[in-house]
This record gives structure tokens, C-alpha cells and sequence, in this order.
């Protein structure tokens, strides 16, 4: 399936209810306070940044289905992953599949909980995310969201697909 | 107490297990699924009382396990509760009519399991 960015149909208020919804994930599951950041000011960072992980998911609500993505540094995926599990830092450093299902589970996070507060009440389903290594963060043609989590960049990137009606993501 | 937690998410099991410890609950074993298949397999041969599951996963959704448990009489003594990131009123409608007891929707604070643990914990005991 072709994924086409709908331009007219992902304004201001969408990227209010994503970042809502990731300042709440990051707030109730890894105890890290979210805000949200210029370009200029995230692409200061991103350049010390050597890796990134990606967490891409899939949903599908009635009529509209996209995908949205998730890219952090390895070093706050591994402070995230440490905040989630409730493991010392100073233990042996986690696997890093333990560390990719954490940041898939993040992104599947914050997209359910942009879509639960976004899809009118109507159920809606998420696919399985995918994790890869990359040397720069996704950067999607739709929505995209820089944000800042302990110091570290997080972009968001959100993108509806052709041929659907986009979800009303006023709510 | 036997618990069975069905996510497939190794790390959010994982994170499900540490707070259930944290409790201080007595708890037999705390069993683990991948899958509503993987969930399904398990309580057809083990005796669960409380089953945790979630509703987006691959083979077989939680909304598909629960469907399948209310459709028996021989799940009636289990205690269902769903930790979900669908929080849509509809799912949550849904659920009302598989005898789930609570809708736990991700993200949660740690505090808010630890409080359904010992809601379900002292109703077992009564």
C-alpha cells in the first residue's frame, strides 16, 4: 500500500494531540517530563546524536490508517528502558531486544493514546511495531513533532495513507 | 493466587511481574503469554485466577481470547482484566459484555496495578 501524506488534513491541533498524548506516556509509564522543541534547538542536539533507534507502527481506525514513528537516541532508549523496568542503571546494560521492545511498546503507546483520545470512541487497531537502527531520525513527509526528553531528542512523525479519509484528531 | 499476563511485549510483562512482587500479594506463579493463543493454550491446561491481557496482539487478539473465555462456563471463576492502549469507549463497551472486571488502559501508573492487584487479591480471599 502507497503511504501519501495528506497535508491538509494533519494541522496544529493534530500535533497538540500527539504531543499530549507522548507527554502522558512519558509522564505516567517512564517518569520523564516531555517538552516540546524548535528546530533549531533539536537539531542542535540530533547532531551529537551518532545513533538513532526508529519505532514504527501501524494503525488503522475505520476509514483512516497510517503510521507513526519514534526516534531517540540509543542513550535514552537505555534511560527509558531502565525508568519502564525499574532496573538499576548500574546493572549489566540490557539486551538490546529488550531494548527494541521497549521503544516498539513506546511507540505503540503514544499512538493508542493519541488515537483513544482522537477516534470519536471508536476502536482501532495497532500493528506490530518495527525497530531499526538508523543514522539520522525519521523524518516522514506529514506531521512531524521535535520533542525533548531529559535533554535528549525525540522526533515524531506521523503519516496517513492515500486514499482514506484522515482520523479527526481535534479531540 | 495463580496469574497469567498475556502481552507481547516482553518489557511490559516485565514491568506487569515487577509490580505485582511490589504488592506483597501472595502469588503461587505468574504465568506468561506472548499471544491470545499462547494465553488460551495455558488455561486450557493450568488453573489460572486472574488473567492480565491485552488486546492489540498477533495470532490471536485479547478481544478474541475474551470472547472465547465468555463463551464457556469453565473460565467462570477466572478474573479478567485488560491493560490496553485502546481506551476507545467502544472497546471499552466491548469489554463490559466479556465479564471483564476492570479496563486498564496504557499508559498507568505503577500505583493504579498495584491498586487493581489488591482490589482482585482481597476478592479472591472473600
Amino acid at each position: 500500500m502507497s503511504s501519501r501524506t495528506l497535508p491538509g488534513l494533519i494541522g496544529p491541533e493534530t500535533g497538540a494531540a500527539v504531543f499530549g498524548a507522548l507527554r502522558t506516556v512519558a509522564e505516567r509509564s517512564f517518569f520523564a517530563a516531555a517538552e516540546r522543541c524548535d528546530e533549531a534547538a533539536f537539531d542542535a542536539l540530533a547532531a551529537t546524536v551518532p545513533a538513532w533507534l526508529v519505532s514504527s507502527v501501524r494503525f488503522e481506525e475505520g476509514e483512516s490508517a497510517g503510521s507513526m514513528s519514534c526516534s531517540l537516541p540509543d542513550a535514552l532508549a537505555e534511560r527509558l528502558f531502565h525508568a519502564f523496568t525499574g532496573r538499576d542503571p548500574s546493572e549489566a546494560p540490557p539486551a538490546w531486544a529488550d531494548v527494541h521492545d521497549l521503544v516498539g511498546e513506546f511507540a505503540n503507546m503514544v499512538c493508542g493514546a493519541w488515537l483513544s483520545g482522537s477516534a470519536g470512541g471508536r476502536t482501532f487497531t495497532l500493528g506490530q511495531p518495527g525497530v531499526v537502527r538508523a543514522r539520522a531520525a525519521a523524518a516522514g513527509g506529514g506531521l512531524r513533532l521535535r520533542v525533548v526528553i531529559d535533554d535528549a531528542p525525540i522526533a515524531i512523525a506521523l503519516e496517513m495513507d492515500a486514499g482514506r479519509r484522515a482520523a479527526k484528531s481535534g479531540a | 493466587m495463580r496469574i497469567l499476563i498475556a502481552d507481547d511485549s516482553s518489557m511490559m510483562r516485565e514491568m506487569i511481574k515487577r509490580v505485582v512482587k511490589l504488592t506483597e500479594i501472595p502469588v503461587d506463579e505468574i504465568l506468561e503469554a506472548g499471544n491470545g493463543a499462547e494465553a488460551l493454550a495455558i488455561l486450557e491446561s493450568t488453573d489460572v485466577q486472574l488473567l492480565l491481557t491485552d488486546i492489540n496482539m498477533p495470532v490471536m487478539s485479547g478481544a478474541e481470547l475474551l470472547r472465547t473465555l465468555a463463551a464457556s462456563d469453565r473460565w467462570r471463576g477466572l478474573t479478567r482484566v485488560i491493560i490496553s492502549t485502546d481506551g476507545s469507549a467502544a472497546r471499552r463497551e466491548e469489554a463490559a459484555g466479556l465479564d471483564v472486571r476492570c479496563y486498564l488502559e496504557k499508559p498507568f501508573r505503577p500505583e493504579v496495578l498495584r491498586d487493581v492487584f489488591q482490589d482482585v487479591a482481597g476478592s479472591n480471599r472473600t
